[in-house]
């Protein structure tokens, strides 16, 4: 099944900079894909593009077989809700508690309180949190805040978890753990789609790699690497 | 809707939002209560003054003198041919014996009773009109096509740039009001469009979470609406509150003054129809009206949603 499927899709900004330029691309249920390639190369344009922060100038973009091109702003939400972010600067907020971070995404969108308290705590053992529950923010690591951020994205199952350049702020030890992550989520059937350009972490999975240049895939490899 | 409507979503971002942006909230409120008060002021006397006029309007009159020597044909004549116009809501006849008689009244004691010899005061109609704005139209009725008075009439006599002056001192007191009314409300909406503002940028961070896992746009909206229209409402509280201490203890005395001199039924305070419960409703529902207007441009500014 396709899960996401971009059809001649091209976004040019209001001052004319072209992020991306006809893209075609299918991601199947499932697969976890790593989108790379310079700055400016338009995976940040890809991933609003598929939350629909941003609109296509041209093409269709489909995620789970709906277009998502002609949604009213009124569906955007639900959208929202099937597409799980995480994002390089955590966007966790200071003056809540790990579980209160988690058990908000949960609030906002209208989940019964007996739901929320059994959901952040099993998700909060999936990312190895369980005993920071009560902890701020600033009391934890990068990595730690990234896992939170992580299970924020996670703690409403959603089949898709967009990631843009989650180990940004990471040394190489702690991104290693929050890959292991990715991956256990994404072994339980979740779709990944992995913005990055750091060359260590494509290398040591072996996932798919989809190369963007100048808003041109000029790449797609099935367990590749960076750099061809 | 259970979604927009939570209470402890909106309620508890509302007033931790006050209590972080304390002085705009204040200034806020305050200038909300302030210009209620005003309006609320210049409803009241603005009510009064409409009353007193239209009381005086009301007593404004067109009087017919008819020559001596009227006939009493002619006199039953031009009695019915007034009865039968539709402006007409009441005419009198006063003879000559009973102006007589009520000139004595009037004069009561003075010299000038001596003086008279016989009855020189004409008889006459005295005409009260539906709607006094038609006082010149009706007078004119009187007069023939060569300028004189029709026949029997001796004079014609009404007040008519008295009762001008009337309906130009009633419209210009409501236009003055009209228009500082109009520039208080607008000072309090760009306040409070400030203090929502402010509430938007302090929980941006907030906001942007929300969106990104999928809350409802009205959800994002409720607490920043509710937060401009709980503005709104204490600040009209507060001036139905002032308010209602001005008028216990100065403006009842002034409408007290008015009823014992000139009779007048129909006051804010003291008529009969409670007319100031509804200005103290109309004020808290404006109060809220000005805060959700408000909030509600400040949303769209700020909030992309």
């Amino acid at each position: 099944m396709n899960m996401i499927e971009f059809r001649n899709v091209s976004k040019i900004y209001d001052n004319d900079s072209v992020a991306l330029k006809d893209i075609n691309l299918v991601i199947k249920k499932g697969e976890f894909v790593f989108m790379v390639g310079p700055s400016g190369s338009g995976k940040s344009t890809f991933i609003k593009l598929l939350i629909k922060e941003i609109s296509s100038t041209n093409g269709t973009i489909f995620i789970a077989g709906r277009n998502i091109c002609n949604l009213k702003n009124n569906r955007i939400p639900q959208l929202r809700r099937n597409i799980g972010c995480i994002f390089q600067d955590y966007k966790l907020l200071s003056d809540r508690t790990v579980f209160e971070n988690i058990a908000f995404a949960l609030e906002v969108i209208g989940k019964p309180n007996y739901i929320i308290k059994a959901q952040v705590p099993q998700v909060l053992k999936l990312v190895g949190l369980f005993n920071k529950m009560d902890s701020l923010p600033h009391q934890l690591s990068g990595g730690e805040q990234q896992r939170v951020c992580i299970a924020r994205a996670f703690v409403n199952r959603p089949p898709i978890l967009l990631a843009d350049e989650p180990t940004g702020n990471l040394d190489p030890a702690t991104s290693d753990g929050i890959m292991k992550l990715l991956s256990r989520i994404n072994l339980i059937g979740t779709t990944v789609v992995m913005a990055t350009h750091e060359k260590s972490i494509v290398n040591a999975m072996r996932r798919r790699v989809v190369e963007l240049e100048d808003g041109i895939i000029i790449r797609d490899q099935r367990r590749g690497v960076y750099g061809s | 809707m259970s979604l927009v409507f939570r209470p402890k979503h909106i309620f508890g971002e509302t007033f931790s939002s006050l209590r972080r942006n304390f002085l705009m909230g204040f200034t806020a409120i305050t200038t909300v209560a302030i210009t209620l008060f005003i309006v609320g002021v210049f409803s009241i006397i603005v009510f009064d003054i409409q009353s007193v006029l239209s009381s005086i309007e009301s007593q404004v009159e067109i009087a017919v003198y008819l020559k001596d020597n009227i006939s009493d044909d002619l006199k039953v004549y031009i009695e019915d041919e007034i009865k039968d116009w539709p402006e007409v809501e009441e005419v009198i006849f006063i003879s000559k014996d009973q102006a007589l008689e009520r000139f004595k009244t009037q004069n009561e004691g003075s010299d000038i009773l001596k003086e008279i010899q016989g009855n020189p005061l004409p008889a006459s109609f005295e005409i009260r009109l539906k709607d006094p704005q038609k006082i010149e139209q009706v007078a004119l009725r009187f007069v023939d096509k060569d300028g004189g008075n029709i026949e029997g009439v001796d004079e014609v006599i009404y007040g008519r740039n008295y009762v001008k002056k009337l309906f130009s001192i009633t419209a210009v007191t409501g236009t003055i009001a009209l228009l500082i009314i109009i520039i208080l409300v607008l000072a309090t909406m760009v306040l409070i469009f400030n203090t929502i503002r402010l509430s938007i940028y302090a929980r941006r961070k907030e906001i942007e979470v929300m969106k990104l896992v999928g809350a409802t746009n009205w959800y994002v909206r409720a607490p920043f609406l509710f937060e401009g229209s709980f503005e709104g409402f204490v600040g009209g509280s507060i001036a139905v509150l002032l308010l209602y201490f001005l008028n216990r203890f100065l403006l009842i005395k002034g409408e007290t003054a008015l009823v014992e001199t000139m009779r007048i039924k129909n006051l804010a305070l003291l008529g009969t129809n409670n007319v100031i419960i509804f200005i103290y409703l109309a004020i808290i529902l404006l109060g809220i009206l000005i805060g959700l207007l408000s909030s509600g441009f400040a949303l769209r500014r700020y909030l992309k949603v």
